[in-house]
């Protein structure tokens, strides 16, 4: 599938509300072909080729401020949710200032669903971050080839280092909602979860879990082989649970806000 | 003087509109905001404006705005160049781009009414001097020189790229000596910049000088820092744009105590948490957005009772065959987290094969600018190399295709045994693919030629790779 395609498809999928904050792709591979079309009256050429990395620059700068924006939410949303687990322990739990197991329950279930939630949104922002990176690594081949220059090397190395794309805090906050979960989920749940994998059928609906889902196969797609498969193409996904996430049903996505 | 600075300023800003001002700039030029502000607001109009039109208008705002970009973007993506001591080396790769880019907006455009570019002919013509220091900038060999030093400046590349036509050196040639004055005088702002940042920004300085690292819980002091990013949100933000703070989560607690402190969200003030938390750098906007951020977070949860409304779904919108008791919503979420879990440990394994198949890159490109130099110094004895001509002939053809290819070994010398390196970029790519690991055990024969300077190279793949310098002739994409 190209890459313009699956990239709306991924979008409007997982996160149709982010639609804007995405990688312009189909307006710089317009550019891209401008660019290679244009006859060599030098400026007109050079013009267009410096719009191109005004516009790359642009849609950097998009990238970094949404991409912190969000960070910046989830690390209050986590301090929030810790301390939220905590209250609920401390009040409704069994040591708690009024311990009743009902409505422990009750908000633990409520806490539990809202971790989940929020684990799968800032995975979908590492989504996001990994999304639009390789979007710029592929509209820069396509400007290499088109123009004959060396763009895309230098380049995509200084977009390793911006913001959006060094994920290690979101990953890190992900890690420690990963344990969060372990630590409040009881424990034999696991078993009942290889149960529930046998079944043939699940119907994800609307939700964090919809979206996350659809992020991943989409991901498996286009990494299947390709016909440019190069040295600098990943290799295809190699995910385990393949089968049982192929037996999802999708229902139409939701934004997330 | 002041008028250079003015037009240097104005030039700035219009990056600035883009990519956000440098830290530097805010807090030592005050009094210039308000002019600034103008100019930017109508540097971004007129750019905007003449961006829709026609063929030199168009070319020049662009043009004009990729000079301001550049320039911002080296103060954008490296705002560690301005917290740290300008550097000698810092310098000249900061020069470097003006070098060369002058050259496409400043000789021959005609700028009809671009108010940006009237501020910069105008200034220009008169004021700009020749600087016999740039003169020793190697414009003329764009693709070695900034290619290894502009790791700073992502519109560097292209300001490169472009200057490799013949055209370009012609123009690079012709104009340097108009295009350096306006450089120095941006620098000098720079260096003024970065003294007067210096006194002020204190802890931060460290801090951010180590963000090369990129790892935020990496930070030498146990105490909090954050790290001020310089970018900004795009214009739709109102006309001062300040630095984006990127905050980590020790940052945040600090926060949380002085909010505290302070008693509670909703009676702290900006102004009274910002002079509680004592971070050095971190001003009342940033201060005040998350502020307000931390109140949003805690309001909802206050009115109704633990749950998001709104970023939570109902829980019958998940449904399987038992999945609808209690334990059965568990269950769910326990199948919900596996598939995060799992989309979350790709993306990570993915990350670090994009990480490794650029470094990978950048290595054979850093190899092959070696060893180009190591050809050139070789044109001298002919004696070494049978086809003295041909490689450097090659090399410097290469450049031009955006393909990788591999030389073919009749074209080098033939004494030495020649391994393809295409074969060996396939063969670390598949163990990539294979594996997943880091890759590169192909070994290539070494060359027994006398290049002996170009075998020591500084690599870090250096124990896995014998590459043969004369062999690479390749050009990374």
């Amino acid at each position: 599938m190209k890459f313009g395609k699956w990239l709306k498809q991924q979008i409007e999928e997982t996160l149709p509300a982010w639609r804007d904050k995405f990688l312009s792709y189909k307006q710089l591979k317009k550019l891209v072909r401008l660019i290679s079309l244009a006859e060599s009256p030098e400026f007109g050429k050079v013009d267009a080729e410096a719009e191109f990395v005004y516009l790359l620059n642009n849609e950097i700068d998009k990238f970094n401020a949404f991409f912190m924006e969000q960070e910046e939410d989830f690390i209050i949303r986590h301090k929030e949710l810790q301390q939220g687990i905590k209250r609920v322990i401390d009040t409704w739990g069994p040591n708690g200032t009024k311990p009743s197991e009902a409505e422990y329950i009750d908000e633990m279930a409520k806490v539990r669903k809202e971790i989940v939630d929020f684990h799968g949104e800032m995975v979908l922002l590492v989504n996001y971050s990994n999304v639009n990176y390789t979007g710029l690594g592929k509209i820069l081949k396509k400007y290499d080839k088109r123009t004959g220059r060396l763009l895309r090397l230098p380049f995509i190395q200084k977009v390793l280092q911006q913001p959006f794309f060094v994920t290690d805090l979101v990953s890190k906050l992900v890690k420690e909602c990963e344990n969060t979960i372990d630590e409040v989920f009881p424990v034999e749940v696991k078993e009942e979860i290889v149960k529930v994998q046998r079944e043939a059928i699940t119907v994800v609906g609307k939700g964090v879990f919809r979206n996350t889902v659809t992020a991943l196969l989409s991901m498996q797609e286009i990494r299947r082989g390709s016909s440019t498969y190069g040295h600098f193409s990943l290799p295809p996904l190699d995910l385990p649970d393949s089968d049982l996430i192929h037996s999802f049903q999708l229902n139409s996505p939701i934004p997330t806000v | 003087m002041e008028a250079e600075a003015q037009a240097a300023l104005s030039i700035q800003r219009s990056g600035a509109s883009n990519l956000g001002v440098s830290e530097g700039l805010s807090p030592s030029l005050p009094a210039m905001s308000t002019h600034l502000e103008e100019t930017n607001r109508d540097q971004q109009v007129s750019a905007k404006r003449e961006l829709m039109m026609g063929a030199s208008a168009t070319r020049s705002s662009s043009n004009c705005g990729v000079v301001g970009h550049i320039f911002s973007s080296s103060s954008g993506f490296t705002s560690d160049l301005h917290y740290s001591s300008s550097s000698p080396h810092e310098k000249h790769s900061r020069n470097a781009p003006f070098v060369s880019q002058a050259p496409t907006d400043v000789g021959s455009f005609p700028l009809p009414h671009s108010t940006m570019s009237s501020h910069y002919n105008k200034e220009n013509s008169g004021s700009w001097c020749t600087d016999p220091g740039f003169l020793d900038f190697p414009v003329s060999t764009p693709v070695q020189s900034s290619q290894v030093e502009s790791t700073d400046c992502s519109g560097i590349m292209t300001s490169e790229d472009l200057c490799k036509s013949n055209e370009w050196q012609e123009w690079a040639d012709q104009l340097i000596t108009d295009g350096c004055a306006l450089a120095s005088n941006w620098n000098e702002l720079l260096v003024d910049n970065v003294m007067d940042m210096e006194t002020e920004v204190g802890k931060p300085c460290t801090t951010i000088s180590e963000q090369k690292s990129q790892v935020h819980q990496q930070l030498p002091s146990p105490s909090v820092a954050g790290r001020i990013v310089v970018n900004s949100s795009s214009s739709a933000n109102n006309a001062p744009t300040k630095p984006r703070m990127r905050w980590t989560p020790e940052l945040h607690e600090a926060f949380v105590q002085a909010v505290d402190q302070l008693g509670g969200s909703e009676r702290a003030t900006p102004k009274g948490v910002l002079k509680l938390m004592k971070v050095e750098g971190l001003t009342i906007y940033h201060v005040k957005s998350h502020l307000q951020k931390y109140r949003t977070a805690r309001y909802i949860p206050e009115t109704s009772e633990g749950s998001l409304e709104k970023k939570t779904t109902p829980m019958e919108e998940i449904s399987s065959l038992d999945l609808k008791t209690g334990t059965g919503i568990t269950e769910a979420l326990r199948l919900q987290i596996e598939v995060q879990k799992r989309l979350h440990e790709q993306l990570e394994i993915q990350r670090n094969l994009q990480l490794q198949i650029e470094e990978q890159g950048r290595y054979l490109q850093m190899m092959f600018e070696k060893q180009k130099s190591g050809l050139d110094r070789l044109k001298v004895s002919p004696s070494n190399l049978e086809n003295p001509s041909t490689p450097s002939d090659a090399t410097a053809e290469l450049p031009a295709k955006g393909e990788p290819e591999a030389f073919q070994s009749d074209r080098v010398n033939p004494g030495t045994d020649t391994v393809n390196v295409k074969s060996m970029l396939e063969r670390s790519s598949d163990e990539m693919g294979g594996e997943q690991e880091t890759p590169i055990t192909a070994n290539l024969e070494k060359a027994d030629t006398g290049v002996s300077e170009s075998s020591s190279l500084p690599c870090p793949f250096r124990s896995a790779i014998n590459v043969n310098p004369l062999d690479i002739c390749l050009i990374i994409q």
